[in-house]
Formats: C-alpha cells, sequence, structure tokens
C-alpha cells in the first residue's frame, strides 16, 4: 500500500515536470510582457513582475504595425478556411464512397503528396505566381486553399467513412441524386469534421510563417507572424519588453481557440492515425 | 447511376484537386527539375547547363556537403529526439491516474501557438547574460554559462531539443495517445498473469501494437522536421553561427529567394526530393522487421 503511495507521488511529479517544460515558454512569454524593459537585466531572472506594467502593449501599439498584421492574418485565416472546407469536403466524397476507374492512383498520389515538403515545389510556385502578377498580394496563400489540401482531403475522407453507407443507399432509393446524397446527408453528419478542419486550418494560419515571407514584401500586406519577425529585425537594440508584449498577443488567441475547441481539434488529429 | 463505373461524376468532383496537383504541385516539381539543369537570375532567360549545378554541389570543395551533414544530423536526431518525447508524454497521459485531463492541455499548448512567437523567448531563455537557461546553470556552481545559440559546437543541439515545442511533436503524442488506448486491455493482464513486469509488458505487449502507428509517426516526423526546420532556424539563428545550423531548407531560401540563384536552388530542391523519398522508402521496407499489423 505505502509503495503504492509513493509510486504515485511519482508520477504525479513526473507529469508535473513534463508540464512545467511544456508550457514554461508561454508562461515566460505572458509573464515577460508585463515587466519593465529595465527588469529583462534583473538578476537572478524575476519569475513574475513585480508589478504589472501594461504600457508595453500601449507602447506597442503606438511603435508597431500590429493592427495591420492582425488585419492581414485574419485575411488569410478567412480566406484559407473558407477555400479548403469547400474543395477538401467535395474532394473527399468520391474517394470514401464512389467506385471508379483510377481510384486507387488518385488516393495514392494525395497520400504520395503529403510527403512532399513545401521547399521541392516552392521555387516554381513563384515563378509561376510571378507570371500571374500575384506577388506580393494574398493570392499566390488564398488561392491553392480553393483546390484541396491532400491532408484535409485525406482527414475528410477518413470521417466520411465512419458514416454508415446504408444512409447513401436508402438516400437513393428516394431519388437522391450524388450531389443531393453529399449534401443532405454526408454534410451535415460530418459537422464535427468540417469544424475540426476550420479549426485546425486557422490555427495553421495564425501560424504560418514560411509563405507569407516569401510572398509578402509590403508592409502594409504582411500577417502578424512575418510582421512580427520584421518587427524584432528593425529594431537597433532588443525591445525585449516590445517583443514579449507582441508575442503575448500572438499566443493568447489559438490558446483560447484550442481551450475552447480541444475535443475537436484532438479527435480531428486523431483520425489522421486511423488506417 | 452515378456510383457506377465508367460514369465521369467522381471525376467531376475530383476536379479541384486534379487542377490544384497540376498547378501547385506536380507541374512544378517537373518545373524543378527542369530547372535544376539550368543557370537562372530570374531577370534574363534561363541558361542550360547541363549537370553542372549538381557536379558543382558534390565537388571536393563545395559548402553543399557541410549543408547535407547539418541537415541528416538535424534530421536523424530531431525525429529521435521528437518521437521519444511525444511517446514518452502519451504514456504519461496514458497512466491509470485521476486528474489526467489538464495535463494533457498543458502538455499540447506549444503545438498550437506560433512557432515565430517561441522562436523570441527561446532567444531570450537562451540568452548568455539574461537567460534563465544560464542562471539555473549558475545555481549548480557553473559560473560562466555558455553562449547557445552563438557556440558553434552546441547550437544545433540547442535548435534540435526545441523540436519537442512543435507542433508536429504535438501531434504525434495525440496519435500515440489514441493508439495507446486501443491496445486490447486483456493483453496486459495477461503479460500480468505471466509474471511479466512494466518494461516487459511495454516491449512484448504496447510496442508490437503500436508499431504501425510508429511507422506512420517516423513517415511523418522525418517530412515535418525538414518542413518545420525553416521556422524555427530561421529565426533563432538565421544558419548560424558560420554554417552551423544551416539545413537545407534554409539554403535553398538564400539561394532562391536572397540570392536568386534560382538553378542552384532548384537542384537543392531535387536532392531534397529524392533524399525525402529513398528515406520514406528505406522506412517502409526497413519497417517489415519490427511493424507487426494484426495484434
Amino acid at each position: 500500500m505505502k509503495f503504492k503511495i509513493i509510486g504515485r507521488s511519482f508520477q504525479y511529479l513526473l507529469m508535473i515536470i513534463v508540464a512545467i517544460v511544456m508550457f514554461f515558454p508561454i508562461l515566460w512569454i505572458i509573464s515577460s510582457s508585463f515587466k519593465p524593459l529595465v527588469e529583462f537585466n534583473s538578476y537572478p531572472p524575476t519569475l513574475f513582475p513585480s508589478h504589472i506594467y501594461l504600457k508595453n502593449f500601449t507602447e506597442l501599439f503606438r511603435q508597431s504595425k500590429i493592427f495591420v498584421y492582425l488585419r492581414n492574418t485574419l485575411i488569410l485565416i478567412l480566406g484559407n478556411t473558407l477555400g479548403t472546407l469547400i474543395s477538401s469536403s467535395i474532394v473527399a466524397y468520391p474517394l470514401a464512397r464512389m467506385e471508379f476507374k483510377g481510384k486507387g492512383l488518385i488516393f495514392g498520389i494525395i497520400l504520395g503528396t503529403m510527403m512532399i515538403p513545401s521547399f521541392v515545389t516552392i521555387i516554381p510556385q513563384y515563378i509561376l505566381f510571378k507570371e500571374f502578377g500575384w506577388l506580393d498580394t494574398f493570392l499566390p496563400m488564398i488561392v491553392p486553399a480553393f483546390f484541396a489540401y491532400p491532408y484535409n482531403v485525406f482527414l475528410f475522407r477518413q470521417f466520411y467513412r465512419t458514416i454508415p453507407k446504408e444512409l447513401d443507399e436508402a438516400a437513393k432509393i428516394d431519388g437522391c441524386n450524388s450531389w443531393q446524397i453529399f449534401w443532405k446527408i454526408l454534410a451535415p453528419l460530418s459537422r464535427p469534421i468540417f469544424i475540426a478542419i476550420g479549426v485546425l486550418s486557422s490555427i495553421f494560419w495564425w501560424n504560418e510563417f514560411f509563405t507569407p515571407l516569401i510572398f509578402i514584401n509590403s508592409e502594409d500586406l504582411k500577417p502578424l507572424s512575418v510582421g512580427s519577425y520584421s518587427f524584432s529585425r528593425t529594431m537597433f537594440i532588443v525591445r525585449w519588453d516590445l517583443l514579449m508584449a507582441m508575442a503575448t498577443i500572438m499566443i493568447i488567441p489559438p490558446l483560447l481557440l484550442y481551450l475552447f475547441a480541444r475535443r475537436y481539434i484532438t479527435e480531428g488529429i486523431k483520425t489522421t492515425g486511423i488506417k | 447511376m452515378s456510383s457506377k463505373r465508367g460514369s465521369i461524376v467522381p471525376y467531376l468532383y475530383l476536379l479541384p484537386w486534379i487542377i490544384g496537383f497540376i498547378l501547385f504541385t506536380g507541374g512544378p516539381i517537373l518545373a524543378a527539375i527542369f530547372l535544376s539543369f539550368t543557370k537562372w537570375d530570374l531577370l534574363t532567360s534561363p541558361i542550360w547547363i547541363g549537370l553542372s549545378n549538381f557536379t558543382g554541389m558534390f565537388s571536393p570543395g563545395s559548402d553543399f556537403w557541410g549543408i547535407l551533414k547539418v541537415t541528416l544530423i538535424f534530421t536523424v536526431f530531431s525525429v529521435i529526439i521528437t518521437m521519444a518525447w511525444s511517446l514518452f508524454m502519451a504514456i504519461l497521459l496514458n497512466q491509470k491516474i485521476y486528474g489526467v485531463s489538464p495535463f494533457s492541455f498543458f502538455y499540447f499548448a506549444p503545438a498550437v501557438v506560433p512557432l515565430i512567437a517561441l522562436t523570441f523567448i527561446f532567444q531570450l531563455i537562451f540568452s548568455k547574460e539574461l537567460g534563465i537557461v544560464n542562471y539555473l546553470l549558475s545555481l549548480i556552481g557553473v559560473k560562466e554559462g555558455p553562449n547557445w545559440l552563438m557556440d558553434y559546437r552546441l547550437v544545433l543541439w540547442v535548435v534540435i531539443t526545441l523540436c519537442i515545442y512543435t507542433y508536429f511533436t504535438g501531434q504525434m503524442m495525440l496519435i500515440f495517445d489514441s493508439a495507446l488506448k486501443e491496445v486490447p486491455k486483456e493483453l496486459y493482464e495477461a503479460a500480468e498473469i505471466d509474471g511479466a513486469n512494466s518494461l516487459d509488458k511495454f516491449f512484448k505487449v504496447t510496442f508490437p501494437a503500436i508499431s504501425p502507428i510508429l511507422l506512420f509517426n517516423l513517415v511523418t516526423a522525418t517530412i515535418n522536421s525538414l518542413n518545420t526546420s525553416f521556422t524555427l532556424i530561421y529565426p533563432l539563428t538565421g544558419g548560424g553561427p558560420g554554417e552551423a545550423t544551416q539545413v537545407i531548407s534554409l539554403d535553398i531560401y538564400t539561394n532562391a529567394f536572397k540570392n536568386f540563384r534560382i538553378g542552384y536552388a532548384s537542384a537543392e530542391a531535387v536532392i531534397l526530393f529524392i533524399l525525402v523519398a529513398m528515406i520514406s522508402i528505406l522506412e517502409f521496407k526497413f519497417s517489415s522487421k519490427w511493424v507487426y499489423y494484426e495484434v
């Protein structure tokens, strides 16, 4: 019995240590964002600010284009999420529900393209969008979303397969065509995966750094990720206070979204692992 | 009707993907292969130079050897560390104890926040003078802590370790977590009756049961560590000091979009493509030795 209590305590201790390791950077960002600049030099480092100092935020709003960055990030999120939900849900439909020539091959290609690092295709994409005259606009980052991302197609297909096929058969007997089966039966029953992919896509585009770094040049079109990076680069000496205030604004929304939509996120990701 | 063989209906639904594949994936891969045989600065027209990009890359004095070495060390060790760490977290979350749910929130939290914001705080945490890491070291007697991100012997290992905060580590943890929950309880009970201890149970029951998921995570971790490397390393070290953290993704970016050596950067992209294909094939081939598909 005693042995068991010691074992239990050890388990909890281990779990708490791991939680501290994983959450420490986030905690440190938030706590640092309320410190005046001089406190960053104090030794030993202070875990919590001596008092809540809000001037970092007002100063940040004055010195950076954070609201412009924020608007741009929201445009990217909206365009991408809408695009990928529409296109991926439709593309996944025949892969989960119909028999046709080349189905195995196409599904294989979709799985295969998930394994291609984006650095392999980025240069020709850049040249293509340059030809289109799309550089320094949001189009290179939004338009591809309307042509189905393989990963989301895969998630939709996995989810559709959990819905009984008899429902389709019954609807067909009632005279529904394939589009009506999709629109009236499959899509409404797939609400959880729509929400999951919507949330995951929003978080992804809130965080995405590489593509806007390449396609956007104007300060007024930069999303928060690239904007915060260029903000950190323009400073002559590092203003840790402002940078941490900006980082706090960047981490709070995805954390809140995760807090409220946790079930959808974890279920969505776990769908990937199902054979 | 619609689901009959020979109907064009399924292909109509697939059309967005087909167009997208040709324009944004398949076409670009072919274009990258073509461009890898050229010299091009984006301003004048491309010049066909045959295999020169590749022979230059693999010539004895080329800096590409260093980049390849850094890329391989980064990929191999970040895959090992993130897989071990995510499996460890998943195992902790599967202990039969009270109050696991809040822990899983904290374990996955770094995965949802922007990596770029985390790189800001990593710079502070690992700073030589202001950083908490060196402060903690000073408590155990290390007077002069290292300059973690500027020391060419340490920096690569720092960025490899920081991969535990990336999205793909969190993703692997969740996938391991659900795989562990699906291992039949009877197997553990049977093993217990046979007198197995915890280690036996892990290697004889858990490991074979989750081996297909291990393989799946191994392949995705490889691809994702190559993809994520840029967003982690570029803001943190810019590839430096020297070229200590210049992985291939950074080098493709620098050559293509900073120096406008489009041909050379495309050749690097082709090498990366071949590398990824080879690693994935190897991982699948080798897997028949340790993956059990029926439990």
